[in-house]
């Protein structure tokens, strides 16, 4: 294939590119690994002394880990659809903002698949989900449905962000006719994959917390409200650290996106807060633990309340031109909606759809320093992939790295 | 790199894009039906399993009351045949009067002879034998006779399907005071915090019981 | 089904890859601890409803080596398969019950559950009599009580285990189809086959399932060497479990650990196809409920009034 030695050179080229920086970025990069490895031994203490290094039992059966996926779903699938416009409607802005954006998504999409695997009990029994090697209890678990789209979503953005960067390093014009279709079967692919999560939780009718129709929106909602702003965030540093040029424009669309965003997620919590209490039943005891806490425990009431504070604030600060416009505190904004989003969908999801248990019983789930420390290696892991492959992106678009033709 | 098509690929654009779309529709396709090719061990359904059934099971047997204490029998080493008989209901103070009495309104010779004391006696003056005594029982309990040689009432062992014992009624019900006495309950479960690793090497954690 | 002979063919070239793909993995995961509980044979085996004859007595072979070494006691394990036309019911009389847990430590010991972590597949909740006046809240039962003796005063008690339902939200769930019903109504799990996502325990509405969180441990001396295979063999760390109607009696025709020690002859069990059951006698004659019936489970688990 005459494409294949040019593909070896750009490969080549990428370690290249990676393994040069400024003390900064080795100093990055070292803490990175520092606690990838971190995370990884922490995982290997899971793996030899079994699960019970977490604190989840089997009242509280899926906590941190989880947590975390159905989290970074949510911002794999936004920092995506934030490329529609660019795609779609020819929008202006530019490759950069574009490139960092599925680059975010496919860093989450890695963190997603990591924190399910060190989720698993046996993860040496993988296989047993294969297609044909094992028996994946296809279409009737949402499990296999999730590995499915995640996996296929995975393999198109890679794949979709090769070919770019590729046909960008070889001095080419790539092909819209073959790449479009590819990039319009990705963004169904993005809603989907955090959909389908959804459903997963949604198809338990055992657990009333999770039982409901809004729970697919609000996934939306959320994703929308946390990926863009994580995104506006990289791209600032990308352009302080990166020789690339985004201009304040390109950010403050961003972020009126975001207004929008957490405007319609504040309101579909509204509207679940109202489903819950103004006529509450007995599945109404897993909202009041959320909100109000049960029996005097009320550690997940106090996060609920500091995500919606930190949700509400961002929105404002997201809504008001005057406030928007100072990128500071539209930075701070954005930390605070990541932040409010990761405590409502990490912890603030699972907790009160598993506390009290199904018998009734109260155990208030913390994770344990083991658990935060994989889940730290996990978030680590993610940010050492996506620095890696945004560096080569950033080399590429900036014309440094080129492909010294035959 | 802003999406627009450049001039060269403008010629070939229908065919290529086509051929894309195509590409991708079959490998959708392909993946959904490898998915589906195991499907055939869906989630109601066992093994490929022999055909088996078991032999007709005997009748349940009855397990003999237990042994009355030494104490009182045989009845005649105190009354004798021809004793003037009192049948005031009254509480007994010399003798038989240590054990738990609480059966309704009844008392001793609601249930035991007066003449021939090994011996209990039906409301129509049928005399039964002591290990015959769930024939008294049943007098009254009658909706528990129906339940219990069906099996619903009472302790049974041994097979659903098989030999089974199960028990007469004294096993259980002491006749004098027939509510269940409470007994001791086994230990209490473990809560979750303390199911630990460090709990586990400190080896603290008992057993569980007989 | 599709016939025993393509399953093992497909089986036996899956195990060919699967050998040199693994070649490289097995040297990697040679750690140290890990390296002693790595066993390829386990590693590549079928799932139990795609084993072979041959390839079914292999791992029966291998597991009663491998528990007899450890437990120092001869151990059997079979693969009983069900009886034709039987479908099994178990029925629970919550007006004798008296929380004395002998059922809880009964199964404990028949089903070699790890006494550390402590498992019981069995919970016996206890609740104020008036409040289940009002219907019976589950956040009201109380699983820890610890009195002097039972009955309490003014207490009613409900054990809970797994109620095989008919239409079970578990094997609905199961990624790997690790966990499913048999056609005598038993929802078994493949124990070696789960891969423990637990997935299945969040599906569960009764909290029937149990996670090793870690090795299990069980003494040497309290071992029920009498085993089946998706039933009471010892579980390996990292994989659910549950009530399995102590498959390894019933399909002998034997009553559950849990019936027969059941000091007050609260349980029952039998056939739900044979009329003449005593299961059957007790659903046409006395007031039955299940438990959580709207979530439509229809479980094979019956409460009713003695």
């Amino acid at each position: 294939m005459k494409t294949l030695r040019p593909f070896w050179d750009f490969t080549a080229g990428s370690v290249a590119v990676v393994s040069r920086g400024n003390r900064y970025y080795y100093a990055w990069i070292a803490l990175l690994v520092l606690l990838s490895l971190g995370g990884l031994a922490a995982w290997g203490n899971q793996f030899v002394n079994g699960l019970i290094t977490s604190n989840m039992r089997d009242q509280v059966s899926w906590g941190f880990y989880i947590g975390n996926f159905a989290f970074l779903v949510g911002v794999a699938a936004a920092a995506v659809v934030l490329v529609i416009p660019a795609y779609v409607y020819q929008w202006g802005p530019l490759k950069e903002v574009v490139m960092l954006a599925e680059l975010v998504s496919l860093a989450a999409i890695i963190m997603c698949i990591f924190f399910v695997t060190v989720d698993l009990g046996r993860p040496q029994l993988f296989w047993h989900l294969m297609p044909a090697l094992g028996n994946p209890n296809f279409p009737y678990s949402l499990l296999v449905w999730d590995i499915l789209v995640l996996t296929s979503y995975w393999a198109i953005s890679y794949f979709i962000v090769t070919y770019l960067l590729f046909k960008d390093y070889m001095g080419q014009k790539y092909n819209v006719n073959f790449i479009m279709p590819v990039i319009f079967l990705s963004i169904p692919l993005a809603i989907s994959i955090h959909t389908v999560t959804a459903f997963l939780f949604m198809g338990l009718k055992a657990r009333p917390f999770w039982d409901t129709a809004i729970l697919a929106p609000r996934f939306l909602s959320s994703a929308f409200s946390s990926g863009p702003a994580l995104v506006l965030i990289v791209l600032q540093i990308m352009r302080r650290v990166g020789s690339i040029s985004i201009p304040n424009k390109a950010l403050f669309k961003i972020a009126e996106f975001l207004a929008y965003a957490m405007a319609i997620n504040l309101f579909f919590l509204g509207v679940e807060v109202f489903s819950e209490f103004y006529s509450p039943t007995q599945h109404a005891v897993h909202a009041r633990l959320h909100w109000f806490g049960l029996d005097g425990r009320t550690d997940i009431a106090i996060y609920t309340w500091l995500s919606l504070a930190c949700n509400v604030i961002a929105f404002v600060i997201f809504a008001v031109r005057p406030l928007r416009y100072k990128l500071p505190l539209l930075s701070a904004g954005c930390v605070l909606a990541f932040g409010g989003v990761f405590i409502e969908k990490g912890l603030g999801l699972l907790l009160p759809g598993m506390t009290p248990d199904m018998l009734g019983e109260i155990y208030i789930y913390n994770p344990s320093l083991n658990e935060l420390a994989v889940g730290v290696g996990v978030w680590s892991a993610g940010a050492l992939f996506f620095t890696l492959m945004a560096k080569v992106a950033m080399a590429i678009s900036a014309g440094e790295l080129r492909h010294r033709g035959t | 790199m802003s999406p627009e098509p450049s001039e060269e690929d403008k010629p070939s654009a229908p065919s290529y894009e086509v051929a894309t779309w195509a590409v991708i529709g079959a490998v959708v396709v392909g993946v959904l039906a490898l998915f589906s090719v195991r499907c055939s061990l869906a989630p109601g359904t066992g093994r490929d399993y022999a055909s088996r059934s078991l032999p007709p099971e005997p009748a349940p047997v009855l397990l003999p009351a237990p042994e009355i204490d030494d104490e009182y029998m045989p009845c005649s080493d105190c009354h004798e045949k021809g004793d003037p008989i009192n049948r005031e209901v009254r509480e007994l103070e010399d003798e038989h009067d240590e054990m738990d009495f609480g059966h309704g309104d009844l008392w001793c010779l609601d249930c035991h002879d007066a003449g021939k004391q090994e011996m209990l006696r039906r409301s129509g003056g049928e005399l039964v034998e002591l290990e015959d005594s769930w024939r008294l029982c049943t007098q009254c309990h009658g909706k528990k006779l129906a339940d219990w040689r069906a099996g619903v009432h009472g302790k049974r062992t041994g097979h659903w399907w098989g030999p089974k014992e199960y028990r007469t009624c004294v096993v259980c019900h002491d006749p004098h005071s027939p509510p269940f006495k409470p007994i001791e309950p086994m230990p209490v479960p473990k809560r979750p915090e303390e199911i630990t690793l460090e709990a586990s090497a400190a080896k603290e954690i008992p057993h569980g019981g007989e | 089904m599709a016939g025993n002979k393509k399953a093992n063919q497909r089986g036996a070239s899956r195990r060919e890859f699967l050998k040199t793909a693994t070649a490289g993995v097995g040297a990697m995961v040679g750690v140290p601890g890990a390296a002693e509980a790595f066993d390829f044979e386990t590693f590549l085996q079928n799932h139990f409803r795609e084993l072979s004859e041959d390839e079914l007595k292999d791992v029966l072979q291998r597991l009663e080596r491998k528990y007899s070494k450890k437990y120092r006691k001869t151990v059997s394990i079979d693969a009983t398969g069900p009886i034709d036309g039987v479908v099994y019911g178990y029925g629970l009389d919550i007006s004798r019950c008296i929380g004395c847990r002998r059922c809880v430590y009964g199964c404990v010991e028949e089903n070699n559950q790890s006494r550390d972590p402590e498992i019981h597949w069995i919970r016996v909740l206890e609740f104020e009599r008036e409040k289940v006046l009002r219907g019976i809240n589950l956040e009201d039962g109380n699983p820890y009580y610890d009195h002097e003796q039972v009955p309490a005063e003014g207490k009613i008690y409900l054990p809970v285990a797994c109620q095989h339902c008919e239409d079970s939200p578990c094997t609905n769930v199961c990624p790997t189809g690790a966990t499913w019903t048999e056609p005598d109504g038993i929802v078994v799990i493949d124990y070696d086959w789960c891969i423990g996502c637990r997935y299945c325990m969040a599906s569960c509405p009764y909290g029937a399932r149990h996670f090793n969180w870690k090795e299990p441990e069980i003494p040497a001396d309290e071992i029920n060497p009498d085993m089946h295979i998706i039933g009471n063999r010892p579980r390996p760390k990292g994989v659910v479990e549950k009530c399995s109607f102590c498959i390894q009696r019933v399909r002998k025709g034997r009553y559950p650990a849990c019936v027969e020690v059941c000091p007050v002859g609260a349980r029952k069990f039998g056939n739900l196809l044979d009329p003449n059951s005593e299961i059957r006698y007790l659903l046409e004659n006395k007031r039955t409920f299940v438990l959580k019936a709207e979530l439509n489970t229809r479980p094979k688990f019956f409460y009713f009034y003695g």
